[in-house]
């Protein structure tokens, strides 16, 4: 039996269980860590060392491009292709009520008891760029316990869903077919990331001139451009295995180098830095009691636009708050995130 | 102030149906009350009874909802019961609701249920039970 992760901080037998792979201690470490207990704390640390040794691929897309699904028909092709295979599929949190309807497994309902697979709903409770806060470390998690596919599916709102890129080695946008909006929605910045574009839906009309545009795009790109426009009908099934053997070829590359970027590893940990900064100050502001930010924000409505002495004022106040304000501790008064009494 | 982390999470609940049960009316409504009162729905169709237990374990949930819109009530919710127990979550709270009929209520609370809602249960008092439940799971070591 394995502590609530609430409960007593029992990281050592919670390891050794998560490292054997019993779902319980996964999904219990995945809680912690969710949370940001100490215990998630102390999870994450000691999963770290691990993270990185499965194969890594995000999904990404409009709403009702078919994510779900197609991650549904390539979990049934991966099954016998890899031994184990971990799912994060992302939701968005109500901005109102902090609750969320996390229903993309409902399309892997035939998985649910493959002991190959293990699935898990994560809402985004509030955090931008398509995955949440903490979805990093979850991987980490997941690669402890020995999982060898990581699939991560992002929330869908089809556009600057960017962050994912950072977190997987194989990047996997699907389109639905029919260039109208959703196509103007996610070309500026999700097709950018993607190493294969696949137009899901492909019994529909104008699937295959969809391609033909986004081959046409890619050309653009220059001829260097060595991603490629795949079709596939996750329902039917048409197009997985060869999405499959496309995804498993990408892995097997070396991966492409790009010398604008930073390294990856030390942009991951910017880019988590800079998120949980802004959370941090935007919570603050939110909720403060304190009459200091009040008198800012008067000033502000007086006058219009915060300058630059506001904002540092604001961070000193924030900072200057018991413990600099950053040690976790009881939250009198909780945002998003919270359990709300009605 | 301290506001990362939160620290009272959303309680997470499983809610589930048959997947041959095609009345997901009231599923759906529950599932938007519960997501309006703070907490976080996992929503699944069953295929067999272990679906529900290993999905529940897979998603941590504080709590599950069992819709029945047609039969097999008791003998469904008595071999998901016996499967938390051997997954190692016998304490997970499970509620029962839908077209419970009257005959069927006391050998449904044989098997361990914590609420059941038959038609025309007001929606607060569905809120509030897998509000309690939850949180008092979530508290229990």
């Amino acid at each position: 039996m394995i502590n609530r992760p609430s409960a007593g901080l029992q990281v050592d037998p919670l390891l050794d269980e998560l490292r054997g792979g019993k779902p319980l201690a996964i999904a219990r470490a995945i809680t912690a860590i969710e949370n940001g207990t100490p215990l998630g704390t102390e999870v994450a640390r000691a999963t770290r060392p691990f993270a990185g040794r499965s194969w890594t691929l995000g999904v990404t897309g409009p709403p009702g491009a078919g994510k779900s699904s197609l991650i549904n028909a390539l979990i049934a092709e991966f099954a016998t292709r890899r031994r184990k295979i971990g799912v994060l599929t992302v939701d968005p949190s109500s901005p109102l009520s902090g609750g969320a309807l996390l229903g993309d497994r409902v399309r892997m309902a035939k998985h649910s008891s493959n002991p190959q697979v293990f699935i898990r709903s994560l809402a985004a409770r509030g955090h931008l760029g398509g995955v949440t806060r903490m979805t990093a470390e979850i991987m980490g998690v997941l690669d402890a316990a020995g999982v060898d596919l990581t699939i991560v599916e992002t929330v869908g709102t089809g556009q600057s869903e960017v962050d994912v890129a950072d977190l997987v080695r194989v990047k996997l946008v699907v389109c639905p077919p029919g260039l109208g909006d959703d196509m103007q929605a996610i070309k500026a910045g999700v097709l950018e990331i993607a190493d294969l574009l696949v137009v899901n839906k492909a019994d529909l009309p104008g699937a295959e001139q969809t391609a033909m545009q986004l081959r046409a795009m890619l050309h653009h790109g220059g001829s260097g451009d060595r991603r490629s426009v795949m079709l596939t009908d996750a329902v039917a099934g048409s197009g997985v295995s060869e999405l499959a053997d496309a995804i498993e070829q990408r892995f097997r590359q070396p991966p492409a180098s790009d010398p604008r970027r930073r390294d990856r590893r030390t942009s991951r940990a910017r880019r988590s830095l800079a998120s949980r900064a802004a959370s941090w100050v935007r919570d603050g502001v939110l909720d403060s009691l304190d009459p200091r930010i009040e008198q800012i924000c008067l000033e502000i409505e007086a006058e219009g636009t915060p300058r630059r002495d506001a904002l540092r004022r604001v961070l000193s106040t924030l900072l200057d708050g018991e413990d600099g304000g950053l040690m976790p501790g009881p939250t009198p008064l909780g945002r998003g995130g919270t359990d709300h009494e009605p | 102030m301290n506001s990362i982390p939160n620290r009272i999470p959303n309680p997470r609940i499983l809610l589930t149906k048959s997947f041959i049960d095609s009345h997901d009316r009231a599923i759906a409504t529950i599932a938007m009350a519960l997501r309006d009162a703070s907490m976080e729905v996992v929503l699944i169709d069953f295929e067999v009874p272990d679906d529900v237990a290993n999905v529940a374990v897979q998603e941590d949930v504080d709590a599950i909802g069992i819709s029945f819109m047609s039969g097999g009530q008791v003998e469904t919710t008595g071999r998901i019961m016996a499967l938390l127990k051997e997954r190692g979550v016998p304490d997970l709270p499970v509620v029962v609701g839908g077209t419970i009929r009257p005959f069927d209520v006391e050998p449904l609370e044989a098997t361990g249920v914590r609420a059941i809602f038959r038609g025309g249960a007001p929606l607060a008092d569905v809120v509030t039970t897998f509000r309690a439940l939850a949180r008092e799971y979530r508290e229990k070591a």
